[in-house]
């Protein structure tokens, strides 16, 4: 593997991935909160694609993933959970007792938080766009297999990015409580009051570059791929934030 | 042999100087007690040590190692900082394979472990319903995990029963019999004295005393005798002539005086009134206690602070010349 970098396939790397990824697997509100997400995001786009009142001209890939706006929000929670488990009661000096090479315990933590997040999300795209599809019945509009996969993986990724911009903030501010009473209110009203004017800087908010991939067509300046990219650079910065701060401060 | 070295250790929290230039050595095969009051920065020391915290100035090594550069330190270092850190909604079993797994131990030891804190029944509930003792027993069983050769407790016997207090004594008396280097925070001066053979003693972050436990308790306490008798005087007069001080301390409820003899050792005293023919009904050493040597440390250290103000207290009286030359 060549572009990967050593410190990723060493052995301690690989046991520190164990390690975080069984805390992952044995906290019952981290799993549940991943099944939240698929459960909500198929929920609210088949009870979206029910509402036959809706306008005409939206778009029609993205009428089935209408419920990602709110699946999103239980994938954040997850993202703050996972990161803000540790600041709780000391559970931080515990983990870097055991693992003092602080960028190699963020690394690990980031990949695990990240592929859970990915898998969930893989899951919630295809779960949606079935749930979406099925509710608009005939309404579906006319969107091609390619189109259908690239939704899928978009929503996949776009969730475990989401999840990982949560899970960065969260080591940046060292507390769950301080994320979520940020990110929840930005996704549930600036985004959607800003959103609505669409053509400028909005575009560029995490969440809304990121969606670009789940609609059939789009007139701003991110496609797909590029809107994923402005979310990646924003999850990015929050993980950099994060990995500074776990190795900066004292734990 | 892993000792833990503390050389030049300083720690300022903003403003506040948590440990002051702390240099002391902690060696293998005995127990050391890490004595001082709340906030004398015991903590912050072994939050150092562990690599947790950046000291201001100064090293902590085990082994001649920083803690961060060794791989996998669970194999040769084990510490309870706070119980409280293993995660409420998870099992005690599945905490210790969280930590067994980063670390690559054999998922034995965490069963092993467990067995020996005690906690093999319950270790399938979720930790949330575990009483403080319980959880202490956890913390404890994660420090020995990896089975290492240096043990660093902060507190281990808080809110365990006495059966947990008799188990842990004997488990750090294990600990440094093997060979292991064990240091273990705790302001309980009766239990440290059960354990200890060595203490390091922190006053405001400072290094007090860096001594045998014999030692800091001869040093600081005077060995006393006590003796019941139904003739008080003849012993008092006795004792007076070979210069020893007798003071009755009250009506024995079980017939005769009780007397203490000050700066006195037991044999000398008890020679002494078998060859006069006294009567007595009780003759008893009364070692001092590492509570009254503490104590009397901490009280000589109040009276340094109170001697060297850093300002004076703006309620104190103007001090006279002739009043700080007697000091």
């Amino acid at each position: 593997m060549p572009f990967v970098p050593a410190a990723f396939v060493t052995a301690p790397f690989v046991s520190v991935l164990h390690s975080e990824w069984l805390k992952i697997r044995t906290l019952r509100s981290l799993v549940a909160g991943l099944g939240a997400a698929v459960l909500v995001t198929a929920a609210f786009s088949a009870l979206a694609g029910l509402d036959t009142s809706g306008d005409a001209d939206s778009d029609p890939l993205f009428s089935a993933f209408f419920g990602v706006s709110f699946g999103q929000i239980a994938m954040i929670a997850f993202g703050t959970q996972a990161m803000a488990s540790e600041f709780r009661g000391g559970a931080l000096r515990t983990s870097l007792a055991a693992v003092p090479r602080r960028g190699r315990w963020f690394a690990a933590k980031t990949v695990a938080v990240g592929v859970s997040a990915l898998v969930a999300g893989l899951l919630t795209g295809c779960a949606s766009l079935a749930a979406g599809r099925a509710a608009l019945g005939d309404r579906a509009g006319a969107t091609s297999w390619s189109e259908g996969l690239r939704a899928i993986v978009g929503c996949g990724v776009y969730l475990a990015l989401m999840a990982l911009f949560a899970a960065g903030l969260t080591a940046l501010l060292r507390s769950g409580v301080a994320t979520l009473s940020i990110l929840v209110p930005f996704l549930l009203l600036v985004s959607f009051v800003v959103g609505d004017m669409s053509g400028n800087v909005a575009d560029l908010l995490p969440d809304r570059a990121g969606q670009v991939v789940l609609h059939q067509t789009w007139d701003g300046m991110l496609g797909p791929w590029t809107g994923l990219g402005v979310t990646a650079v924003w999850t990015s910065a929050a993980l950099v934030a994060g990995t500074w701060s776990i190795r900066r401060r004292d734990a | 042999m892993t000792s833990i070295d503390v050389r030049d250790l300083t720690k300022d929290h903003g403003a506040t100087r948590a440990v002051d230039r702390l240099t002391f050595r902690v060696e293998p095969g005995r127990v050391t007690g890490f004595l001082g009051p709340n906030g004398a920065g015991k903590s912050t020391t072994m939050r150092l040590v562990l690599g947790l915290d950046r000291p201001t100035s100064g090293t902590a090594t085990l082994g001649g190692r920083a803690y961060a550069t060794l791989d996998e330190p669970l194999r040769h270092v084990g510490a309870l900082l706070d119980a409280r850190a293993a995660h409420g909604s998870r099992t005690a079993r599945d905490h210790l394979r969280v930590l067994a797994a980063s670390n690559r131990l054999p998922g034995r030891r965490v069963d092993e472990v467990l067995e020996e804190a005690g906690l093999a029944p319950v270790a399938r509930r979720r930790v949330r319903t575990y009483s403080l003792g319980m959880r202490q027993r956890l913390g404890i069983a994660a420090a020995l995990l990896g089975d290492p050769q240096v043990v660093l407790l902060d507190e281990p016997s808080n809110g365990l029963d006495p059966e947990g207090i008799i188990w842990v004594r004997q488990l750090l008396r294990r600990l440094a019999r093997e060979g292991r280097t064990v240091l273990v925070a705790s302001h309980l001066m009766n239990e440290t004295a059960s354990f200890a053979d060595h203490l390091v003693v922190l006053g405001r972050g400072r290094l007090l005393a860096d001594t045998a436990l014999e030692e800091f308790i001869h040093a600081r306490v005077d060995p006393r005798v006590r003796v019941r008798t139904e003739d008080g005087a003849d012993l008092r007069e006795l004792l007076a002539r070979h210069g020893y001080d007798a003071v009755e301390r009250e009506a024995a409820g079980d017939g005769g005086e009780r007397w203490i003899v000050r700066h006195a050792r037991v044999d000398d005293i008890g020679r002494l009134v078998s060859e006069a023919g006294l009567p007595v009904l009780e003759l008893a050493a009364q070692d001092g206690t590492l509570e009254q040597a503490y104590l009397d440390l901490t009280a000589t250290e109040t009276e340094f602070a109170a001697r060297h103000p850093v300002r004076p207290h703006p309620l104190a009286p103007p001090q006279s010349p002739t009043r700080s030359q007697e000091v």
